[in-house]
């Protein structure tokens, strides 16, 4: 079995997102996206149980490559990448089209994801590679127990459901459920030695065009802070005041 | 510009988020064709002022595939370039299918729109809120995926005259199985006027308990951010946030939570936010109608007592 599992490098998320011309900023270290940890905690639990083959593939600005070695560490067992200039601010659909050849080069199985991105958020690009390579797509995975089938469990409006997991699938896996694993010292420095192969966007049939033009970005006067007390005991009273005052209780 | 509205249904009628997408079109003055995608039998989805096809799932399948099949030659039949769905597990779904169908990338997250001739200009929320990011959708066909809470519902008298179609499975169709429909009992999130939300500065899950009884005083939803929830401490059907869910309440009163932007896109718009937190620089207090600087863990118990 091969699992191809997805993951991001964003800008430290500790540091708010800035633009340049629309386009988020992305300084030369990038880290790994926290939401991928989901994925590929579940990819390393199908490797494991099936001595499947966990392959990495990411999309952007290659920089240090200090997210895609994150990534490495907790036991992927490779990494494809692509960075291109003509994908930077690429939309969904041109992510998910490359993602989605990358996925077939790499002739995995089973494709991985987290639900979306810290960063760009846009929560479809699991779909549209499950449409673009006509795989049934399990979405919202929110629990994964292995046996002699495997079975996921999905988050729904009104609770959840399982099925079981087809041999050949999309799935994205929300930020609960499974506990990403953290990587030791041997980890770390075995990832050093892993193959990350750089991949070529001649080699992508890119059919998704850019269908979306950066407009502008307009800061709204957000005049909303009101005011402020330092707590000395009695505080619960003024909160107790506020809520009468504005009717609450 | 021909719309067409991916909408949901929710106990017997249409979803709220579905509501909302139809009230902005109805103020923006276009008609719309409504798809609703359930599994309940003969829900009142129909209107006198719009066309509404009912697509009837079976809940012991995972067939979404095969419903956008379905709304993909609806659109192409009725000739629809305008597609809009609410930022659900559905709407989501569906959409991110439709957009490779239609080789047109959706804007997610858009929280208003209008249009500019043939183009469509969106605005997404950024920074927490305090910038708006437009953008101009120039392809033939426009996939919106809307965030919740973001327009004012329709008033529709809604009625059971629609086009009804029992989905089939398809090839890529999963079989489910073990659905669990959780308890919900109390105030909900999405329309209690009080909102309750719980952050790392709780500092333990068996802290909580003073959330719970305050939220039992106050008759109030219990939300908390994408932190605890990781943590395990609550469902991700109680996360407020980006990934989670919108609020917007009356009051929300925000207990330990330091506010990163992911965090107060869901609750920002909260009528008056109160907001606990030891740390004087947190980022809630710029959006909190009162703060308090000081323990949660102190304050909330006498708030309790003296309730």
């Amino acid at each position: 079995m091969k699992i191809a599992v997805c993951a991001k490098q964003i800008p430290d998320p500790a540091i708010a997102v800035s633009y340049e011309g629309g386009a988020i900023s992305r300084p030369e270290e990038q880290v790994l996206d926290d939401t991928d940890r989901y994925g590929i905690e579940v990819a390393l639990q199908l490797k494991e149980k099936f001595d499947a083959e966990v392959i990495v593939l990411s999309m952007g600005k290659l920089g240090t490559q200090k997210g895609i070695q994150q990534a490495l560490q907790m036991g992927a067992d490779k990494a494809l990448v692509i960075e291109d200039d003509s994908l930077v601010n690429a939309n969904s659909l041109m992510t998910s089209n490359v993602l989605s050849s990358m996925a077939k080069s790499a002739e995995a199985d089973v494709i991985i994801f987290g639900t979306e991105s810290s960063d760009g958020y846009s929560g479809v690009v699991p779909q549209q590679v499950s449409r673009y390579l006509n795989l049934p797509c399990i979405s919202y995975v929110k629990g994964i127990e292995i046996n002699d089938d495997t079975i996921l469990t999905r988050q729904t409006i009104t609770g959840s459901e399982k099925v079981t997991m087809p041999d050949k699938c999309v799935i994205s896996v929300t930020a609960s459920g499974v506990e990403p694993r953290y990587p030791n010292f041997k980890d770390i420095m075995a990832a050093k030695s892993k193959p990350v192969e750089v991949i070529s966007i001649s080699s992508i049939e890119l059919t998704a065009i850019q269908n979306q033009e950066f407009v502008e970005i307009n800061s709204i006067s957000s005049d909303k802070s009101g005011e402020k007390h330092i707590d000395e005991g009695n505080s619960f009273n003024l909160i107790i005041e506020k809520l009468k005052e504005i009717k609450a209780i | 510009m021909k719309s067409l509205i991916i909408g949901e249904t929710s106990k017997g009628t249409l979803s709220q988020g579905t509501l909302e997408i139809a009230g902005k079109l109805q103020s923006e003055g276009l008609d719309f064709h409504l798809v609703v995608i359930g599994s309940e039998d003969n829900p009142k989805i129909g209107g006198d002022t719009f066309n509404a096809t009912y697509l009837k799932i079976n809940s012991e399948e995972l067939t979404l595939s095969s419903v956008a099949d379905n709304i993909n030659k609806i659109i192409k039949e009725n000739s629809i370039n305008m597609i809009l769905a609410s930022s659900t597990y559905i709407g989501r779904d569906i959409t991110g299918f439709l957009s490779v169908d239609l080789n047109s990338s959706p804007v997610s997250n858009v929280v208003n729109f209008t249009l500019s001739g043939d183009d469509v200009m969106t605005t997404n929320s950024i920074d927490g809120g305090e910038s708006e990011y437009i953008t101009k959708v120039t392809s033939d066909y426009k996939l919106l995926i809307i965030r919740p809470k973001s327009f004012e519902p329709a008033e529709i008298l809604l009625n059971e005259n629609y086009e009804s179609i029992n989905i089939e499975s398809n090839e890529l169709t999963t079989s489910v199985y073990d659905v669990f429909v959780e308890e919900k009992t109390g105030p909900q999130l999405d329309d209690s006027k009080i909102v309750i939300s719980a952050g790392r500065g709780m500092v333990e899950v068996d802290n909580l308990k003073y959330i719970n009884e305050l939220a039992l005083k106050l008759n109030a939803a219990i939300g908390g951010t994408r932190a605890i929830v990781d943590a395990g401490w609550m469902p991700y059907s109680q996360q407020v946030g980006q990934t989670g869910k919108t609020v917007k309440p009356d009051v929300y009163i925000a207990c330990g939570i330091s506010g990163a932007t992911q965090h107060q896109v869901g609750m920002k718009d909260s009528k008056y936010i109160i907001a606990i937190n030891k740390d004087e620089e947190a980022p809630i207090f710029q959006i909190a109608d009162l703060g308090i600087v000081g323990d949660t863990l102190n304050i909330i118990p006498k708030l309790i007592e003296n309730l």
